[in-house]
């Protein structure tokens, strides 16, 4: 595989950035986001550099590797620091560093108010930096490092008002929830080193072969753990509905675009792995379906926009996760509906950023309402967003969508129509929420409070929304041209070169799709735009939305399973500690001196009993040493 | 009938004749020095008898012979490292004794009397104590180097007998002292008797009073084994009286308690030299032959004191009653050493006696300083923050404790690895672990006292630490500098024990 | 080794009233030490797993005991870190001894005396000397506790004292047998290479296996013998609490490499499913125990533990991985404890409570301050990127190959170390700042000077341990070889 000495500078960039701004402290205020915002943008130029070069090599010499150093060298346990930028890596570093240096430019305005910007700036460069290792690391190890370094930087993010209680205990959550999923990532490097002997990316390829499935199998389905942790799929997604708590800049970059589908990324990562274990593959498509299922469900029933869009995230990963478990096919379609995704979905949360930026920072929708006449810009940006999302040709998500549902239907048997159906009702579902929220917004009458007045954001922010808007609308189109992204990433997927006939013609699939979006969109139009909504959540409603709104009791569940059981074992281990290790040591002590003052009394002072102990010891001696000669 | 004259070896005899002399010296200097100049003579005198003695017996120390005085006295390697012990603790004590702040002006009165307090007014002091003292000492050299019966019960009473009286001379405390004296010289003769009765059934099992003879019968085999037992075992209980093992430990407290402080310290560490002298001579000569019967009994012996000297200990409140019941595990630990029966022991037995002897001395010193109007404080909760009032004498303290307690880089800790070592070559492994174990508890109350010292507060109450004299200064210093040497660089020493200590038949 | 006595001595002579000469002096020695030891680091060949820089002298030549020491790479790698934080705890409690009992200028030469020690520990190649440091040790320490010390001070330091005492006792008693045997069998020594080569039953071994094991366990220290740690922690300075947990336990699993193992193979064998056992208790235990803890030094000890639990888990899965991971990890673990003990420090010197709850928003008002503490943490729950993760993902790597299972449970650890940590995270630096806390001051240039560089050795190692890995390595694999094991090979053959 052909060096280079250039990938570094992807990371280093940002990093540098962080670095700068965290330790230059105050002084750097007056030009910290500028320079955030530039090493950001400049990495994104770096970015587009390699992959100018990537498209001028030949496919087989496309993959570039760096060795930076040798990092851990312990016996067998072989493993240097080193980046490798391959065809599904540049999609990944191109989506980083281009949404995130628009979220930049976003945030300059977006936090001008915060006195904290800097250090908001600072950490945003961390993320880049750690996101690009993440998708940079040419081994898991390497790749665990940036894993956790998004997650401290999501965690420092989700926390940055931290001086609100409720968003401190957010970012421990999320951190804590993800340090579950990292577990997962350990054992499965675990498990390559014991039965491979080797954990970087190509060592693992190579030993597929020769490892027995059930190695790969249990390997495949920590990874999904890992994966699942991280991009919030069930059963570790409770955290990312109060990850809302961050600003909303954050929400759009880490929640939505880039840190949460790292764990699609994973698993494609990993195909040669999950497709030598057609088990774990079931498990990753079972745990997509009903991720996807979940976040929906949960969407319809939130008047936060922020949690109604973050539990679409969910869902729509849900989507990426079961497409990946489709196998080779899949990887391409899962990877297209994340980049097309990371536009149109950035773009939303920008356009619920600029809503709440315009109204003091209000959250609930049954107090927005008619926005449509006073923020334009965000309403044509969201409505593009919001079209590309339903899959409403030719908008990105129709082709990216559509993609998948097939490849759904066409796993063949039960296995495909239950999938098949569940992607068709998601979608249908997702229609009827992101319709809510349009509806909910920027149509009806106004519901907000008086002392709101709604205006339009400045360009800084509006800019960065219309240029995703241009990416929801022709994303899909492009990279599905002649199968571009599929034909791009096919060298690193095995596939079976064959041509693939589809069991049910795309056409079909589509007019199905579409006809189940209508559904969903017509039911939202009736149920919200025809009738008064209530600015205050209405508590007579079906148990269906009461526990839809609980986020089907996730949290519930995790306290009840989790928590309360730890905070009881830590409480009692607390006391044992205190009593029974440490009281039997005292109880030790105790039982000395109770003794020592006990033989105390031998002691009474009078010569007479003195006399008589010596005697009886003397008589002691004689019978001792008549028992010795005997 | 024919006498044949005595022949004497003088020269290996001088040491004990110059402390005999300089007692008798002594005694005369009471009947005519007047009384104010006494104290002075007394102190000088006495004190230059004791080096005299000791630089003489450094000259000699290279000889050894079986018949310095027809047979009944020994001289060799082994009779110098103990004799040589007993003469430096000897000297440090005679320090402590020359404060007479402890004694009574009038020995002879009723406490409380009209007497008394005329003598106190008239600053009588009772400069007896000084040829007392060297008649004990005297005594002590004797006892281990005895090697017949009866020299041995002579010295056993000469060393005895003048103990009984100076624990009886305390100035405080007048009725406690002279009860303790009284008790100590009831208990003592009844260990006494047992003595005298053990070695009349020796006789009887060997028909001569002499060890050789004594010896010879047990490896003989001839005689009948129930005398030499019973014998035996009643010599046995005379001299674990002396050195204060259980069961025959009772007096000790008491006595540790009542009697002037500078005796008891005199008497917990010569003592128990000269008494562990005369039983290793005893048990590693005479009896080695019978090892089979006695060494199993020793072992529960020592393994009894151990613990019950730890655990009581723990429960004093009282600084020379915890004192005593540690000098009781120290036996135990003591006679461990006899039972290693071998060289290794026999070097590490007299280390030990060396280091633990003069450590009591300086422990008891550091005792003497800490008063309150009506003489000394030995309550332990009144030593409460000693560590602010007088660093020089709670750091001495500590240190002292710290080598009872066998704390590496003091004496204490070389001492017990040796002498623990030696008895587990000989295969007394209980011992042992009993031993280590009862240092365990031993270090608890021995760093309770380090912490009343050091880390809580003082009460006021009037205890303060006397400026020490220099004397007594001196007595402190040089005990615990030889605590520490004797910890951090033993090998001379050990080097010196172990080319001298032999015991010749 | 001298040299801090050599300091120390300087101190003594300085007078009383003096206590910024007494400071100057002690940073002065620690800092010519630390130069010195990185010196000896640097002239130190890898590759040689022999003891080197050896010196010999007789001492106490009728039990045949000499004043030997040496080092080899475990030696060096903690002597290392020992001399390294010697400085940075003088420097961080510049005025932490003025609370004490007795004068500063008696802090700083107890310092620098167990300083002495601590090298003396860690070099010593002679079983009785390393005996008499071990033991002698205890008293500086406890005079450091219990008369500069907070709180229960006293009777925290009676009961490390104790508990010390009682595991050096059991550990004396196998020394002597040792001493005998060797007697026996040519020559009394204390030398440790002729002493590993002693014939004895197993019976035997497996006793005088456990007198040491026990002695090291308290010090490690190892469930269920930590009971004296946290309060010891909680009483003690925080540059004490540095040295103790930072230095002094090391002494526990830098002994259960250099004595349990090379002189009990058979029995280190024999016990070692059980020690695995409760090394991954520990690691549970005391992480449950951390998060449940309201006092912060407390909970540091408590972290600690755990942290021990992984080391000795290390030391007895007998990988090469795994044994690098634990010796690596007894050096990193100094810094990350260090940081926090330090940080803490301040923290409550300017807060005058170590309870978590009192503190609250200190991110706002002392922002690095509080920067300083969590990263401390991050570099405690083994952050990737941060010198821990290296050390505790070899371990975990190295266990899971040979113990799978110990490895799987132990593994959970990391999950409830991002709960201690957050926690009090959370509560000490996050939320709204708590009364009492809006004015306190942000650290001053010393305190900087102090905390820079151990967070910058977090740093360095965390993304370049090889400098300090390939000095472990030959070592390790040296240990592992010697018990007679090899590394299991990757269970599909490899290729």
């Amino acid at each position: 595989m052909t060096t280079s000495t250039s990938l570094i500078y992807l990371i280093a960039l940002p990093l540098a950035g962080a670095a700068i701004l965290l330790l230059g402290g105050r002084r750097t205020n007056k030009w910290g986001h500028l320079l955030g915002t530039a090493m950001s943008a400049s990495s994104f130029g770096v970015g587009l550099y390699q992959l100018m070069l990537m498209l001028d090599r030949p496919t087989e010499q496309r993959p570039i590797t760096q060795k930076l150093f040798e990092w851990i060298h312990v016996g067998d346990f072989q493993v240097d620091a080193g980046l490798l930028l391959d065809q599904l890596s540049i999609c990944f570093v191109l989506l980083i560093t281009g949404v995130g240096t628009l979220i930049h430019i976003y945030s300059i305005s977006y936090m001008s108010e915060d006195k904290d910007r800097r250090r908001f700036f600072a950490y945003l460069n961390l993320f880049i930096a750690a996101m690009l290792l993440l998708v940079l690391g040419d081994s898991y190890l390497s790749l665990y490092v940036g894993w956790e370094g998004v997650g401290l930087a999501s965690y420092l993010l989700i926390g940055f008002w931290n001086q609100k209680p409720a968003y401190a205990t957010a970012s421990k959550k999320a951190f804590v929830m993800n340090r579950v999923g990292d577990m997962g990532l350990s054992f499965a490097i675990m498990i390559a080193f014991a039965t491979m002997g080797t954990v970087s990316f190509v060592g693992v390829q190579e030993q597929v072969n020769n490892t027995s499935e059930a190695a790969l199998t249990a390997m495949g389905i920590m990874l999904l753990v890992a994966a699942a942790g991280k991009s919030a799929q069930f059963p570790l997604q409770a955290w990312l509905g109060d990850a809302m708590a961050g600003p909303t800049p954050v929400s759009a970059l880490i929640h939505a675009a880039t840190m949460v589908t790292a764990g699609v990324y994973l698993i494609t990562r990993s195909n040669f792995v999950f497709d030598a274990a057609p088990t774990a593959q079931l498990v990753v498509v079972i745990v997509g379906a009903i991720t996807l299922m979940f976040g929906a469900v949960i969407g319809t029933a939130k008047d936060d926009i922020k949690k109604a869009l973050a539990a679409s995230t969910m869902s729509q990963i849900g989507y990426m996760t079961l497409a990946a478990g489709l196998g080779p096919v899949g990887y391409a379609f899962a990877i297209m509906h994340l980049l097309t995704h990371g536009f149109f979905k950035a773009g939303m949360f920008l356009g619920a950023g600029s809503v709440m930026h315009g109204m003091n920072d209000e959250v609930n929708m049954r107090k927005y309402g008619a926005l449509r006449k006073f923020m334009p810009i965000t309403f044509v940006t969201f409505g593009l967003g919001y079209l590309a999302i339903l899959g409403v040709p030719p908008f990105a998500g129709f082709y990216s969508k559509d993609l998948i549902i097939e490849t759904a239907f066409d796993a063949g048997g039960a296995k495909g129509i239950i999938l098949g159906i569940t992607t068709l009702i998601g979608a249908s579902i997702t229609a009827f929420y992101m319709t809510r929220v349009m509806i909910l917004t920027f149509t009806g009458t106004k519901r907000w409070d008086d002392d709101a007045h709604p205006h339009e954001s400045p360009w800084l922010m509006w800019l960065p929304m219309a240029i995703l808007a241009i990416g929801s609308v022709s994303s899909g189109y492009l990279l599905s041209r002649g199968d571009a992204l599929e034909n791009w990433l096919h060298p690193l997927f095995n596939h079976s070169d064959e041509y693939q006939k589809h069991l049910i013609e795309p056409i079909v699939v589509s007019a199905m799709a579409l006809t189940m979006v209508s559904i969903g969109v017509a039911i939202a139009y009736f149920k919200y735009a025809r009738r008064e909504v209530p600015s205050v959540a209405p508590e007579d409603v079906s148990i269906f939305t009461k526990v839809a709104r609980q986020d089907l009791m996730q949290d519930r569940f995790n306290e009840a399973v989790f928590m309360r059981p730890g905070q009881a074992l830590t409480t009692t281990l607390v006391a044992a500690d205190e009593a029974v290790v440490d009281g039997a040591v005292r109880g030790v002590g105790q039982v000395a001196m109770g003794s020592g003052s006990a033989l105390r009394g031998l002691q009474n002072g009078y010569v007479r009993s003195y006399a008589a102990m010596i005697l009886v010891g003397a008589i002691a001696l004689i019978g001792a040493i008549w028992v010795v000669v005997q | 009938m024919t006498f044949t004259s005595p022949v004497l070896s003088y020269t290996l005899l001088s040491p004990i004749l110059i402390l005999l002399g300089g007692a008798l010296i002594g005694v005369l200097v009471e009947a005519f020095a007047s009384k104010a100049r006494r104290p002075v003579i007394q102190l000088t005198l006495s004190l230059g008898t004791l080096l005299l003695a000791l630089m003489q017996l450094w000259r000699i120390r290279g000889e050894q012979s079986l018949t310095p005085a027809m047979g009944s006295l020994v001289f060799d390697g082994a009779a110098v490292l103990i004799q040589g012990s007993i003469l430096i603790i000897a000297i440090i004590s005679i320090f402590l004794i020359a404060d007479t702040e402890h004694f009574t002006p009038l020995a002879a009165a009723l406490p409380g009397s009209t007497e008394e307090r005329e003598a106190a007014q008239a600053g009588n002091q009772v400069t007896e104590v000084y040829p007392l003292t060297l008649f004990a000492v005297s005594g002590m050299m004797i006892f281990p180097v005895a090697t017949d019966l009866i020299m041995l019960f002579v010295a056993l009473e000469v060393l005895s007998l003048p103990l009984y009286l100076m624990a009886g001379l305390s100035r405080r405390r007048r009725l406690a002292s002279q009860e303790s004296a009284l008790k100590y010289f009831l208990l003592g003769s009844f260990a006494s008797a047992f003595f005298l009765f053990g070695a009349a059934y020796l006789y009887g099992f060997a028909g001569s009073i002499s060890f050789s003879g004594i010896q010879a019968a047990v490896v003989g085999g001839t005689g009948n084994d129930v005398l030499l037992l019973i014998g035996m075992s009643f010599l046995s209980i005379g001299l674990l009286f002396k050195v204060g093992a259980v069961p025959f430990h009772s007096w000790s407290p008491d006595v540790y308690q009542g009697a002037p402080t500078p005796i008891t310290a005199f008497m917990a560490a010569a003592t128990k030299v000269a008494a562990f002298g005369a039983m290793l001579r005893i048990y590693y000569t005479v009896f080695a032959n019978a090892e089979w019967s006695w060494i199993p009994v020793i072992s529960a012996i020592a393994i009894v004191s151990m613990i019950l000297g730890s655990l009581v200990a723990i429960a004093q409140r009282d600084v020379k009653r915890m004192l005593a019941y540690s000098s009781i595990a120290h036996a135990g630990f003591l006679l461990s050493g006899i039972i290693a029966l071998n060289k290794a022991g026999l070097d590490a037995t007299i280390f030990y006696l060396f280091a633990y002897g003069v450590a009591t001395v300086g422990g008891f010193a550091v005792v003497t300083l800490v008063r309150d109007s009506s003489g000394e404080v030995t309550d332990l909760n009144r030593w409460k923050g000693l560590g602010k009032r007088s660093p020089f004498a709670a750091s001495a303290f500590a240190l002292f404790l710290l080598a009872f307690a066998g704390i590496p880089l003091t004496s204490g800790f070389i001492g017990k690895f040796s002498i623990f070592s030696a008895a587990y070559e000989n295969g007394a492994t209980a011992v042992v672990i009993t031993g280590v174990l009862s240092s365990a508890v031993a270090a608890f109350f021995y760093i309770r006292v380090i912490v009343l010292m050091f880390f809580t507060d003082a009460v006021e109450d009037g205890t303060a630490v006397e400026v020490p004299s220099i004397l007594t200064r001196a007595t402190v210093v040089i005990s615990a500098v030889i605590t520490l040497v004797l910890g951090i660089y033993p090998a001379p020493v050990l080097d010196f024990i172990t080319d001298l200590a032999i015991f010749i038949r | 080794m001298l040299l801090p006595l050599a300091g120390a001595a300087i101190i003594s002579a300085l007078p009383k009233g003096n206590e910024k000469a007494a400071k100057q002096a002690a940073l002065g020695t620690t800092l010519v030490v630390m130069a010195a030891t990185i010196a000896m680091a640097v002239g130190f060949q890898r590759d040689n797993v022999e003891l080197q820089f050896v010196e010999k002298y007789e001492w106490i030549p009728s039990f045949g005991i000499n004043f030997s020491l040496g080092v080899d790479a475990i030696a060096l790698v903690l002597i290392l870190m020992s001399t390294i934080l010697a400085p940075i705890v003088v420097l961080a409690g510049w005025d932490e001894a003025h609370g004490g009992r007795w004068s500063v200028k008696t802090f700083y030469i107890l310092i620098l005396v167990l300083e002495t020690m601590m090298i003396g520990v860690f070099a010593a190649t002679d079983l009785f000397l390393f005996y008499v440091i071990f033991e002698a040790m205890l008293i500086p320490v406890y005079f450091l506790i219990g008369g500069y010390g907070t709180g229960e001070r006293a009777a925290a330091a009676v009961k490390f004292l104790l508990y010390s005492l009682f595991g050096g006792l059991m550990m004396l008693a196998s020394i002597i047998a040792l001493y005998v045997m060797s007697g026996d069998q040519g020559g009394h020594t204390f030398d440790i290479d002729k002493l590993s080569q002693l014939q004895m039953s197993s019976t035997t071994q497996n006793l005088l296996f456990l007198g040491f094991f026990i002695a090291f366990a308290i010090k490690a220290p190892l469930w269920p013998f930590h009971t004296w740690l946290p309060d010891a922690a909680k009483s003690a300075t925080p540059g004490t609490s540095v040295l103790l947990l930072g230095v002094l336990d090391k002494v526990g699993t830098f002994g259960m490499i250099r004595y349990c193992l090379t002189l009990f193979p058979e029995a280190s064998k024999t016990f070692t499913p059980l020690i695995m056992v409760l090394a991954v208790i520990s690691i549970l235990y005391g992480a449950f125990l951390a998060i449940g803890a309201k006092d912060i030094k407390r909970l540091i000890a408590y972290t600690s533990i755990s942290h021990f639990g992984f080391i000795t888990l290390g030391i007895f899965a007998m990988t090469s991985q795994a044994q690098s991971g634990a010796i690596l990890y007894m050096f990193n673990h100094g810094f990350s404890t260090a940081a926090l003990f330090v940080v803490a420090g301040w923290m409550i010197a300017r807060r005058g409570s170590s309870t978590i709850a009192d503190f609250g928003g200190l991110q706002r008002v002392t922002p690095i301050m509080a920067w300083s503490f969590f990263i401390a943490g991050l570099s405690s729950l083994a952050l990737p990127g941060l010198s821990s993760f290296v050390s505790e993902f070899l371990v975990l790597v190295g266990t899971f190959t040979r113990y799978p299972v110990h490895a799987i449970i132990a593994t959970f650890g990391i999950v409830l170390a991002a709960l201690y940590i957050l926690i009090p995270v959370q509560k000490a630096l996050h939320g709204p700042t708590t009364p009492g806390n809006e004015n306190l001051k942000d650290l001053n240039l010393r305190e900087k000077l102090v905390i820079a560089p151990v967070i910058a050795i977090i740093v360095v190692l965390g993304f370049y341990p090889s400098p300090l890995l390939n000095v472990i390595n030959p070592a390790a694999k040296h240990v592992v070889s010697q018990m007679g094991f090899t590394d299991p090979a990757p269970t599909n053959g490899g290729k």
